[in-house]
């Protein structure tokens, strides 16, 4: 049987249709949410540090940053080589515009 | 190491601008290197605590979102407008005062992103020591961005019903962003009260660090805005409040 906290985070980031936004982030169970705080704050880092805050293997590892790099909120740096990939963390989102409908924030926080 | 320091309310009037100017000039007076940035862009104000008129702003924040300079050409250097003699320098990156340019941002929209990256090249290519974001009052993907991204966090509250609420929610998504160091500063307090109970009581409720209860104070009220009140009453109460939120955000 697999790690059942792997598995919630997997399923959180396979679930996502949209890019993560810095509102999703307070969102995801832990421990994906306090290793991305610290990946966030670090800005760019390894897939070693990343798996240092968390309690999966580094193949479920690499498997969330994968998702991650899909989801747009880490791209892949420069220093990356084939042993260890080495990524940025990028928060992004879209203001409001006037024109469009507000966003489910408030839902998301309550 | 730099540190991104935000300071937040959740509502507005707390006195945000003032104490984001206020900490950057005592920072900048113990020698550090500071950036500034006016997130408000639907109503910036710090500008004017820095005596810079409109004349005076080459580029705006505003003009960085919409590509038409670089986050350093934004920055302008206002060491000289503090008042005082400064060991280090305060660089401000000011939001327009434009009436059409906060109308078309607002209208269009832009991405926080580039807020991201924007704070990220000025702390390197300006070498700065601290980047203190004066944030847009409540709670949206901006200011979200901005605590997520911060060493430290100020929220400012007054204590009143209104921004008891806003300020449970406020503390509650920084816990959940795992800001590193977190204070609360309590402003504006009527001088008869005990500052000390108001202190226990808020620590209490909110379950963090109060890092300073400020007083009403009528010469901040009568300075309004035309400078920086720490550099005028050094000796005040209210900058010795100041000064201890500088200590423990260093």
């Amino acid at each position: 049987m697999g790690n059942p906290l792997f598995e919630t985070a997997l399923k959180e980031l396979q679930e996502r249709t949209e890019d993560i936004r810095p509102s999703d982030v307070i969102l995801f169970s832990e421990p994906l949410r306090s290793a991305l705080n610290f990946v966030i704050r670090l800005k760019r880092f390894s897939l070693t540090e990343f798996g240092e805050q968390l309690p999966f293997t580094r193949e479920e590892v690499k498997q969330l940053a994968d998702l991650l790099v899909k989801r747009n909120l880490f791209e892949l740096s420069r220093f990356a080589t084939e042993e260890e990939p080495y990524y940025n963390a990028r928060l992004s989102a879209l203001t409001r515009p006037l024109t469009r409908p507000p966003s489910d924030i408030w839902k998301k926080i309550d | 190491m730099s540190k991104i320091i935000s300071v937040h309310s959740f509502r507005g009037g707390t006195g945000k601008s003032n104490t984001t100017a206020n900490i950057a000039a005592l920072l900048a007076m113990d020698g550090a290197r500071v950036g500034v940035v006016d997130t408000d862009i639907a109503s910036p104000g710090i500008h004017v605590l820095f005596n810079l008129d409109e004349s005076d702003m080459d580029h705006s924040l505003n003009d960085y979102l919409w590509g038409k300079c670089t986050i350093e050409e934004a920055a302008q250097d206002v060491t000289g407008h503090v008042g005082t003699e400064i060991k280090g320098q305060i660089f401000l990156i000011p939001s327009s005062i434009k009436a059409g340019e906060i109308a078309r941002i607002l209208r269009e929209g832009y991405d926080v992103g580039l807020l991201n990256d924007g704070f990220r090249d000025v702390i390197e290519k300006m070498k700065l020591d601290y980047l203190m974001i004066d944030t847009h009052p409540g709670l949206n993907e901006e200011t979200l961005l901005s605590i997520a991204i911060s060493n430290a966090l100020i929220i400012i509250m007054r204590p009143d019903q209104q921004d008891y609420q806003g300020t449970a929610v406020t503390v509650d998504v920084a816990k959940k962003l795992d800001v590193p160091k977190m204070l609360i500063m309590v402003n504006k307090t009527p001088a008869t009260w005990d500052f000390n109970e108001v202190r226990a009581r808020v620590e209490q409720t909110y379950d963090a660090t109060v890092g300073a209860v400020l007083p009403h104070s009528d010469e901040m009220m009568m300075l309004a805005s035309s400078g920086i009140f720490s550099v005028q009453y050094p000796d005040h109460i209210v900058t010795k409040g100041l000064r201890n939120i500088v200590d423990q955000i260093k």
